[in-house]
């Protein structure tokens, strides 16, 4: 069964006299729908969407609920051109597997971990299954409880009770999610006259699946943070503001890259976890990797017991042990450890560039990585 | 018990159907508030922290519109703790900013938990670092600030009442010359560091140990001390047992 997610707007349950619900029932959804795509009407007052994919988008279930429930409670502030509608509606959200549990959750606004229909089920009445005569039978055989249709042998209830009661006996063990009655079939016919489109087109033709773009802002919350970027690159400039991105590289300086917040992505998909995936970089250090990695390296001393500058051989072994350190011409520090070097051999068909890079650690517990590069040491990063 | 069934039903006798119809919150049958996750809470007022961090906090979590400060000697590992702080955050679709660090880790970073998508660096503020971090704390959920001297009172007051002000988290990352002129709610201290995986001549980098000591109005969480690996050899934090004994 698919993990759903449903919206239940209380006070839209029940078209009223004035006949709006139908048509600030549609607005919510359409709001939902510029959030996640694929937001479809269930009945009045009641909207369902997968999870999986917006749950992944989002950063989890959570997440998706908080955004939801942040979007439809702040409908006046998105249409407060139009001054009938500037009330936010109130929506309870819920998660789980398949429509039936995903519309109790939502009722009680819970998020029903995977795995966990039947036992979510399970203590609700059996009254929830809108089958009032079924309901009474098994209440006076003394079953009162989903937990306790469940239970029953599937092949029995068939027997007795008939093809509907399977369908709802399904249901409570938390095999099916799906129920006769609880869809309106009409709703999106309605919702397309109430809010003034033509009902006989067909439906679902147009509105494209548009996720929210990062940099477009399309979400709430994107866009309230692209505000206060452009705040402050009014204040300090454009290339104030940064982004990183992964890419492949050996050195700390080339896997990454600082651009410009808003500028367009060349490889369009930023990768999000480790370091960039694709070709191997054989020589690229193991994690952890530098906090801070020097746009400038900065010069360094490397000396040996007897104050002789330490060089990287030709076989790529360093001359002596290294005693201590000084960087931009600051107080020596003594070095407790180090590792190195490893050649690193760069670009051999275009400029040969042939250097050596060190991790070394002082005796406070500062570690650098360093870089020999023609007989001189430079601090390339920081592990801070 | 309710069915389903709504459609058809009695018009309202009222001729102005209300707004909103705050129907009481239902009561969950027995036994089941232990099996399932409560959504409202997490909308609201904290931020997730990644979960070796989570002892730290009062509730196990950042709490929105507080300051957390985060102090160490340079190159003891304060960046990477105020880094991860906002690591979970980043990861569950929080947007996070970072002022001031001047030569920002990005592999680090993302190393740490955060998404690179939702981040954003000021590396160069300059004087104006104050100015450009209350600016973010009104668009983002976390902000990072490292002052790059003395703050002045004004401007951490500033800072701090704006963090209350739209619900977000101000973490201040001081080292070296930097300073806080108040106490700010939390504070992180990191201590003794010691590096593995490392020796002399052989090995390579794997993990820092350090000890973090939590103090501050709101330290009310489990632990006021406590010994973490800042970053482990994943590059993420992780609680100082759990890197194999057999790093060094």
């Amino acid at each position: 069964m698919e993990r759903l997610v449903v919206i239940w707007c209380p006070g839209l349950l029940e078209e009223g006299q004035r006949g709006e619900e139908a048509r600030r029932f549609a607005r919510v959804l359409a709001r939902a729908g510029e959030l996640c795509p694929w937001v479809h009407p269930i009945r009045l007052g009641v909207g369902a969407l997968p999870a999986r994919g917006p749950a992944r988008f989002f950063g989890g279930e959570e997440a998706v609920v908080a955004r939801l429930a942040a979007a439809i409670g702040a409908l006046d502030e998105v249409d407060n051109l139009d001054d009938v509608d500037k009330v936010g509606e109130e929506a309870k959200i819920g998660i789980a597997e398949g429509l039936f549990a995903a519309m109790l959750a939502a009722r009680s606004e819970l998020i029903v971990p995977p795995g966990g229909t039947a036992d979510f089920l399970a203590p609700w009445s059996v009254a929830t299954l809108a089958r009032p005569d079924l309901a009474v039978t098994l209440q006076r055989l003394g079953v009162t409880t989903l937990g306790q249709f469940a239970a029953l042998p599937a092949a029995s209830v068939s027997d007795r009770f008939g093809s509907d009661a399977a369908a709802c006996h399904a249901v409570a063990r938390g095999e099916s999610g799906e129920l006769a009655g609880l869809r309106d079939r009409a709703i999106a016919r309605r919702l397309r006259v109430a809010s003034g489109e033509d009902p006989d087109r067909p439906p679902g033709a147009p509105r494209p699946p548009s996720q929210p773009g990062f940099f477009g802002g399309a979400s709430e919350a994107d866009a309230r943070a692209a505000r206060s970027f452009v705040l402050v690159q009014e204040r300090l400039g454009i290339e104030a503001v940064l982004i990183g991105r992964l890419r492949g590289g050996r050195d700390p300086a080339g896997q990454s890259v600082l651009v410009p917040w808003a500028s367009p992505d060349p490889d369009s998909t930023p990768s999000p976890g480790g370091p960039a995936t694709g070709a191997p970089w054989p020589g690229r250090l193991p994690p952890p990797a530098p906090t801070d990695v020097l746009q400038v390296p900065r010069r360094a001393e490397l000396v040996d017991t007897e104050g002789n500058a330490m060089v990287v051989n030709g076989r790529g072994l360093l001359t002596a042990p290294i005693d201590r350190l000084s960087v931009d011409g600051g107080p020596w520090e003594k070095v407790a450890a180090w590792a190195g070097p490893w050649p690193v051999t760069e670009r051999w068909w275009a400029v040969r560039r042939r250097r050596a890079r060190l991790q070394v650690v002082t005796e406070e517990g500062v570690a650098r990585l360093l870089c020999s590069e023609r007989g001189r040491w430079w601090v390339e990063a920081l592990y801070d | 018990m309710f069915a389903f069934s709504t459609t058809g039903a009695a018009p309202s006798p009222n001729p102005v159907t209300p707004r909103r119809d705050p129907r009481a919150p239902r009561e969950l049958p027995d036994g089941l508030a232990d099996r399932v996750r409560p959504t409202t809470p997490v909308a609201g007022r904290t931020l997730p922290v990644p979960a070796p961090l989570a002892p730290l906090f009062p509730g196990g979590s950042l709490r929105r519109g507080t300051t957390t400060i985060v102090s160490g000697q340079p190159g003891h590992g304060a960046t990477t703790l105020a880094l991860a702080l906002l690591g979970a955050a980043s990861a569950a679709g929080s947007w996070c900013a970072a002022v001031g660090l001047p030569d920002p880790g990005v592999v680090a970073a993302a190393g740490l938990g955060l998404d690179l998508r939702r981040v954003v660096f000021v590396p160069h503020p300059g004087a104006g670092w104050a100015e450009a971090a209350g600016d973010l704390l009104s668009g983002v959920d976390a902000v990072l600030v490292r002052p790059p001297g003395r703050a002045r009172l004004t401007a951490a007051r500033h800072l701090t009442a704006r963090a209350r002000d739209r619900q977000a988290a101000l973490v201040v990352l001081l080292e070296g010359a930097g300073s806080w002129p108040e106490g700010g709610d939390l504070a992180l201290a990191v201590g003794a560091v010691e590096w593995e995986g490392v020796g002399r001549g052989y090995g390579y980098l794997r993990g820092r140990r350090a000890e973090v000591r939590v103090s501050g109005r709101r330290a009310a969480g489990r632990m006021t001390e406590c010994s973490l690996w800042l970053p482990a050899d994943s590059g993420a934090v992780a609680t100082a047992e759990s890197l194999s004994d057999g790093a060094a």
